[in-house]
C-alpha cells in the first residue's frame, strides 16, 4: 500500500480520524460562531452581509438601553427564583425517595418525571391555558374561597408565572440528578452514623449533604445557565412573545428579538458576549465556592 | 422541646430509631405528601388531554370539573385540515432521529479517540469541548444564522442538524463509557492483525452498546423538544418540525385552544408511551449523563 493509507492506518493517526468529524463540526459550528460573534458585536451591520467596525458603540448603546436592563433584571430575578426553588425542594424529595419510606417511589418518581419529557411549547401552551383568567388555576383558587389573579396580564405576577412553570418542568429531572447521586453514597456510613446516635438531621447535614457536593454543584450550574437562557416559555406564555409592562422580557428573548425581528444583528451579538460572560463568571464563582467548600469539610 | 421531638418522628430517615406506631404514621404523612405532589404534577397533563376533546366552547368555562362529560373528535379532525400537522409530525420524526444518528455517530467515534488513545492535546480537548458546554445558544445563533443563510442551508435537513451534532455531552458521555474497555482486549485484536478502525466497530461499539442506546433516545427526545435552532432554520410551514409548527398556532394573539391542545397533546403523548417502554433508558441516562460530569 502506499505511505498515505499506510498512515492512516497507524495507531498515530486512528485517534485524528476518528475525532475528525466531531472537530469539524465543532471548529465550524461553535469555536468559529464565537469568534465571529465576538467581532459583529462591534460592528454596525446592516442585513446579513455589510458589517462595519464601530468600536464598542453597541456596548455604549446597551449601557442606556432601557430594556435591556429590564431584561437583565428580570432574568436575574428568575433565575435566583428557580434556584430557590429547583435546588432544595428536588434534593428533598430525592433524599425521601431514597430512603426506602415512601411506597411505591419508583412509580412516584416516573409520575414526577414525566414533565421533563413534554416539549417546552406544549409546557408553555398548556400553562398559558391553565393560567388564562378563567383557567384552571383561577378555577381551583375560586373553589377555595380566595382571589382569582390575572396571571398573565400583570407585569409583576410574570416572574412568579414563569418560575411555577419552571417548578413544574424541571423538579423531576433534578430529582434524577440528586438520586444517582444519592446512589454513590455507600449505606455504611448511615449505619456507622446511627451506631454512634446520630439522628436523621444530623445525617442529613453532615452525611448527604457534604457528599452529594459534586451533584449538588452540577444542578447548581445547570440550574444557573438554563435560568440566564429562558427564551421559550416567555416566547410561548405571551402572545407573539409580547409580556404586559416587559414583565417577562427575559435576556434569551430580547437577543432573539434584537436579531430576528429588528435585524440589528451588532447590537445582538453585543447582548449575546454580555450573556456568555454573566454565565461563565458565575459558573466561576460556583466553582470556586464549592471548591472552597470541600476543602474545608 | 415537644415540638422538636414530635418533628423527629415524622423525620425521614429515622428508620434505625424508630418502630412500631410511629414509624406507620410517618409512612403514611410521607405517602400522603407524595400523593399531593404526584396529583399536581399530573394534573396539567391531565387537563391538557381532557381539553383536546372538549368543545372550545367549554375549555375555559367547565371551572375545576375534570369529568369528560362532553366529549368530541372534532378538534383532531380540524386541526389536520387546517394546518399540514401530520407534515410537521413527520418532519420531527426524521428530523429527531437524523439528529440523534448523526450526533452519536460522530460522539461515539470522538469519544473511542478520546477514551482509548494516547496523543498530544488530548486532556486539553477535552476541557475545551467541556467548557463549550457553558457558551449560551443565544450567542451562537447571530453568527449560526448569518453562516447557514450564506451556505444555502436555510429551511433544510443539513442546516437543521449539522450546527448541532458536535454535542459535548455526547462526546463526554461515551468517553466515560468507553474508558472501561479493556486496553488487553484491543492489543490482543491487534496482535490478531485488526486495523484501528476494525477495532471500533467489532470491539468499541459491541461493548457500548447500552450507553449508544441510551445517547440515541435522550438526544432524539431533545431534539424533539427544541424550538430555538429549528425556529430559526426553518421558514416553510411544510418543512417544519412540530414544536415550530405548534408555536407558530400558540404565539397568536388568541390562539385556538380547541387545536393547540389537541396538537399539544398529540406531540406528547407519542413520547410519554414510548418513555414507559423505555422508562430505565430515559431515566439512568439522565442521572448518567448529571453524574458523569464531576
Amino acid at each position: 500500500m502506499n505511505r498515505l493509507t499506510t498512515f492512516i492506518y497507524s495507531r498515530k493517526a486512528a485517534p485524528w480520524v476518528f475525532l475528525a468529524p466531531f472537530l469539524i463540526l465543532f471548529l465550524v459550528f461553535k469555536v468559529f460562531p464565537v469568534v465571529l460573534a465576538v467581532l459583529m458585536s462591534f460592528q454596525k451591520i446592516q442585513g446579513i452581509n455589510t458589517g462595519e467596525f464601530n468600536g464598542v458603540a453597541n456596548y455604549e448603546a446597551l449601557a442606556s438601553n432601557v430594556r435591556f436592563g429590564v431584561a437583565l433584571r428580570n432574568t436575574t430575578l428568575y433565575t435566583v427564583g428557580t434556584l430557590i426553588v429547583l435546588i432544595p425542594i428536588p434534593l428533598i424529595i430525592a433524599v425521601l425517595l431514597d430512603s426506602g419510606r415512601v411506597v411505591k417511589a419508583t412509580v412516584f418518581r416516573t409520575i414526577l418525571f414525566l414533565p421533563a419529557l413534554t416539549s417546552l411549547v406544549v409546557v408553555g401552551t398548556v400553562f398559558r391555558a391553565v393560567l388564562n383568567p378563567t383557567g384552571l388555576l383561577n378555577s381551583a383558587i375560586e373553589q377555595v374561597g380566595a382571589q382569582p389573579q390575572r396571571w398573565l396580564e400583570v407585569a409583576e405576577l410574570a416572574i412568579p408565572s414563569l418560575i411555577l412553570l419552571a417548578a413544574w418542568r424541571w423538579t423531576g429531572i433534578n430529582i434524577i440528578y440528586f438520586s444517582s447521586g444519592l446512589v454513590n453514597i455507600s449505606k455504611e456510613i448511615y449505619e456507622a452514623a446511627a451506631i454512634d446516635g446520630a439522628n436523621a438531621f444530623q445525617m442529613f447535614w453532615r452525611i448527604t449533604l457534604p457528599l452529594l457536593r459534586p451533584t449538588t454543584l452540577f444542578v447548581v450550574i445547570l440550574t444557573i445557565i438554563g435560568g440566564f437562557q429562558v427564551f421559550v416559555e416567555p416566547y410561548i406564555l405571551y402572545p407573539g412573545g409580547q409580556s404586559p409592562g416587559d414583565g417577562g422580557l427575559s435576556l434569551a428573548y430580547l437577543i432573539y428579538r434584537t436579531a430576528f425581528n429588528s435585524f440589528n444583528l451588532g447590537s445582538a451579538a453585543a447582548m449575546g458576549v454580555v450573556l456568555a460572560l454573566i454565565i461563565f463568571i458565575l459558573s466561576l464563582i460556583q466553582f470556586r465556592f464549592f471548591g472552597a467548600f470541600q476543602r474545608e469539610g | 422541646m415537644s415540638a422538636a421531638s414530635q418533628y423527629s418522628t415524622a423525620s425521614p430517615t429515622d428508620v434505625q430509631v424508630s418502630r412500631g406506631r410511629q414509624f406507620t404514621v410517618s409512612k403514611i404523612t410521607i405517602l400522603v405528601i407524595f400523593l399531593i405532589l404526584a396529583f399536581l404534577f399530573l394534573i396539567p397533563l391531565y387537563w391538557m388531554v381532557l381539553s383536546s376533546v372538549r368543545p372550545l366552547g367549554l375549555i375555559f368555562t367547565s371551572g375545576t370539573n375534570m369529568l369528560p362529560t362532553v366529549t368530541t373528535l372534532d378538534n383532531y379532525s380540524r386541526l389536520f385540515s387546517s394546518v399540514p400537522y401530520l407534515n410537521w409530525f413527520a418532519n420531527s420524526v426524521v428530523q429527531s432521529l437524523g439528529f440523534s444518528i448523526a450526533s452519536v455517530t460522530i460522539c461515539a467515534m470522538g469519544g473511542f479517540a478520546l477514551a482509548k488513545y494516547r496523543f498530544r492535546g488530548r486532556n486539553t480537548l477535552l476541557i475545551l469541548i467541556l467548557l463549550s458546554q457553558m457558551i449560551p445558544f443565544y450567542l451562537l445563533i447571530i453568527p449560526l444564522f448569518v453562516m447557514i443563510v450564506k451556505m444555502g442551508l436555510v429551511d433544510t435537513l443539513v442546516g437543521a442538524i449539522l450546527p448541532l451534532a458536535a454535542h459535548p455531552i455526547g462526546i463526554f458521555f461515551m468517553r466515560q463509557y468507553m474508558l472501561s474497555i479493556e486496553d488487553e482486549l484491543l492489543d490482543a485484536a491487534r496482535v490478531d492483525g485488526a486495523s484501528e478502525y476494525r477495532l471500533f466497530f467489532s470491539i468499541a461499539v459491541p461493548i457500548s452498546r447500552p450507553a449508544i442506546a441510551t445517547l440515541l433516545v435522550l438526544f432524539a427526545l431533545e431534539y424533539w423538544n427544541n424550538l430555538l435552532w429549528p425556529l430559526i432554520v426553518f421558514r416553510s410551514p411544510e418543512r417544519m418540525p412540530l414544536a415550530v409548527g405548534l408555536s407558530t398556532l400558540v404565539t397568536q394573539y388568541y390562539p385556538s385552544y380547541d387545536l393547540v391542545m389537541a396538537g399539544s397533546t398529540l406531540a406528547t403523548v407519542p413520547i410519554i408511551i414510548l418513555f414507559l417502554f423505555l422508562r430505565r433508558q430515559f431515566m439512568e441516562g439522565f442521572g448518567a449523563l448529571g453524574t458523569g460530569i464531576k
